[in-house]
């Protein structure tokens, strides 16, 4: 299932799918690119259909903060399941990636 | 404007004089609008000729009866100066014999005598569409080629900087192995000999595929070993090697690296982790242990990011199992995962010499998984302490 991505007072909110491995990772890496306009300022990633990711997955998430930094946007994921917020936490990323536990809190943060 | 750089180029081979003067009326708005380009040959030998000095020629339109060299000799000729061209005959009409000829020498159609332009027409286009298509598959399959052959030395890359040879010693044993997936993942491992007994062992992911991802590791792999030789800290050392990759990172990559230096006089395990999964310590009675978290970051993300450590003591008969991800996500064709659990099940009874657990793990991921896709290198280290 690909991305879908909307606007919300400035906000731009991305479902991502419900798994990205090394087999789809390029895909998703496309669709995020081309949902996020070179103007946008605050991003929030919300992971709740997310089942899984794959260090190929972590590496799309990580080029996509790296790029909306350069663009100077605020990034935020949140709503990550067990196993998807473990990902994170094992390979470190949580030190690096703004996480919240709704969508509520990362619209909040990439708007504060 | 260019020289009618889209025109496609056809060479009419006959020899009587009329033609030239024919096809050049008949076909002018063809030529005209840049469509097409016509040069013409006498005979075979000369159509050779000018095959031979204008690669640029898409399709022969050649007469049989010719002196020199006639149609169907010039037909077999053609492949060996222009491979890349069509050949359409000109025969008699109801020439079978002649036709039948000429298509076995490769011809691709035929048209009659005397010749209706309208059908000639609809022949050109044929053939030509066809050469198209011809092309588009043929460079498909040139791109294929260069996909595979970029796997292949990526798959050399990541073969040829994993250990083959595991140290023997009195004090403990070593054993390794990886099954790499279909489009070559980043894992890898190494073995390093360090100063006063100790032995260092590290099991890394790199993100990404293909070559970048295996020059990446090549990186890794080397950066990890000429720091780690200097340093003994296993936390210093990643710090040290997140670094240099940090520096040098344009695509974004990054390894996620477990660094342990196993000390034999003190039977102490130390190790520092980059984002890895963590080790599973298998004891002689039976039971196990997670490897408690250190808290570091994949190498490559965060500069300045810093790797604390820790030590654990061992017991002679313990075995520590270093794995990637590939075993734990490695999926059977019900879509489940192999997972920890079944991990931790291969060693409700103690694990017996490093080999055999390794194999006994590759053994059971691999029945597992029967035949469902394998997406991601599988890769295990295990080190066995034994008596001093």
């Amino acid at each position: 299932m690909p991305i879908e991505s909307r606007r919300d007072a400035g906000t731009l909110i991305i479902q991502t799918e419900e798994r990205v491995d090394s087999a789809n990772a390029q895909a998703f890496y496309q669709e995020l690119d081309s949902a996020i306009e070179s103007d946008d300022k605050a991003v929030v990633m919300d992971m709740e259909r997310l089942a899984y990711i794959s260090s190929a997955g972590l590496r799309v998430i990580l080029q996509t903060a790296r790029k909306l930094q350069q663009q100077n946007a605020k990034f935020a994921i949140c709503s990550l399941s067990g196993t998807v917020r473990e990902v994170f936490e094992i390979s470190g990323f949580d030190r690096v990636i703004d996480i919240h536990s709704s969508q509520e809190d990362a619209v909040a943060a990439v708007n504060g | 404007m260019d020289d009618a750089a889209g025109a496609y180029r056809i060479l009419v081979v006959d020899d009587e004089p009329d033609l030239e003067p024919l096809v050049l009326q008949r076909m002018r708005r063809s030529i005209r609008s840049g469509q097409y380009q016509f040069v013409f040959a006498q005979n075979g030998v000369e159509a050779l000729q000018k095959l031979g000095q204008d690669s640029n020629i898409d399709m022969v339109l050649s007469d049989i009866n010719m002196p020199q060299m006639d149609g169907l000799s010039l037909l077999e000729h053609i492949p060996d100066v222009a491979p890349d061209t069509r050949s359409v005959i000109i025969s008699a009409y109801g020439d079978m014999k002649n036709i039948r000829a000429a298509m076995n020498r490769g011809a691709f159609d035929f048209v009659t005598k005397p010749l209706d332009f309208d059908d000639l027409r609809v022949t050109i286009e044929r053939t030509l569409n066809n050469l198209d298509a011809w092309r588009q598959a043929e460079s498909s399959r040139l791109r294929l080629a260069a996909i595979e052959s970029e796997l292949d030395v990526a798959s050399k890359m990541q073969q040829s900087i994993l250990p083959t040879e595991f140290p023997e010693s009195r004090h403990y044993e070593i054993c390794g192995n990886m099954t790499p997936a279909r489009e070559v993942g980043g894992d890898f491992f190494d073995i390093l000999n360090l100063e006063n007994g100790c032995v260092g062992l590290a099991i890394a992911d790199v993100s990404g595929k293909g070559v970048p991802a295996a020059l990446f590791m090549m990186a890794s792999r080397t950066l990890l070993k000429g720091t780690a030789i200097g340093l003994y800290d296993p936390g210093k050392v990643l710090g040290e090697v997140n670094q240099l990759l940090y520096d040098d990172n344009e695509a974004m990559m990054f390894v996620t690296l477990l660094y342990a230096v196993y000390d034999p006089e003190r039977r102490s395990l130390t190790y520092a982790n980059g984002g890895h999964t963590l080790p599973v310590l298998f004891h002689a009675d039976g039971t196990h242990t997670i490897l408690p978290s250190t808290n570091g970051i994949a190498l490559g993300v965060m500069s300045g990011a810093e790797y604390e450590q820790a030590t654990v003591s061992c017991s002679p008969g313990d075995t520590i199992v270093f794995y990637t991800d590939g075993v734990t996500e490695a999926f059977n064709n019900e879509g489940e995962e192999f997972g920890m659990d079944r991990l931790l099940q291969i060693f409700e009874s103690a694990p017996g010499n490093c080999r055999s657990t390794i194999d006994a793990i590759f053994n059971t991921v691999s029945d597992f998984a029967g035949d469902a896709p394998q997406f991601d290198d599988i890769t295990c280290l295990a080190l066995r302490c034994s008596d001093h």
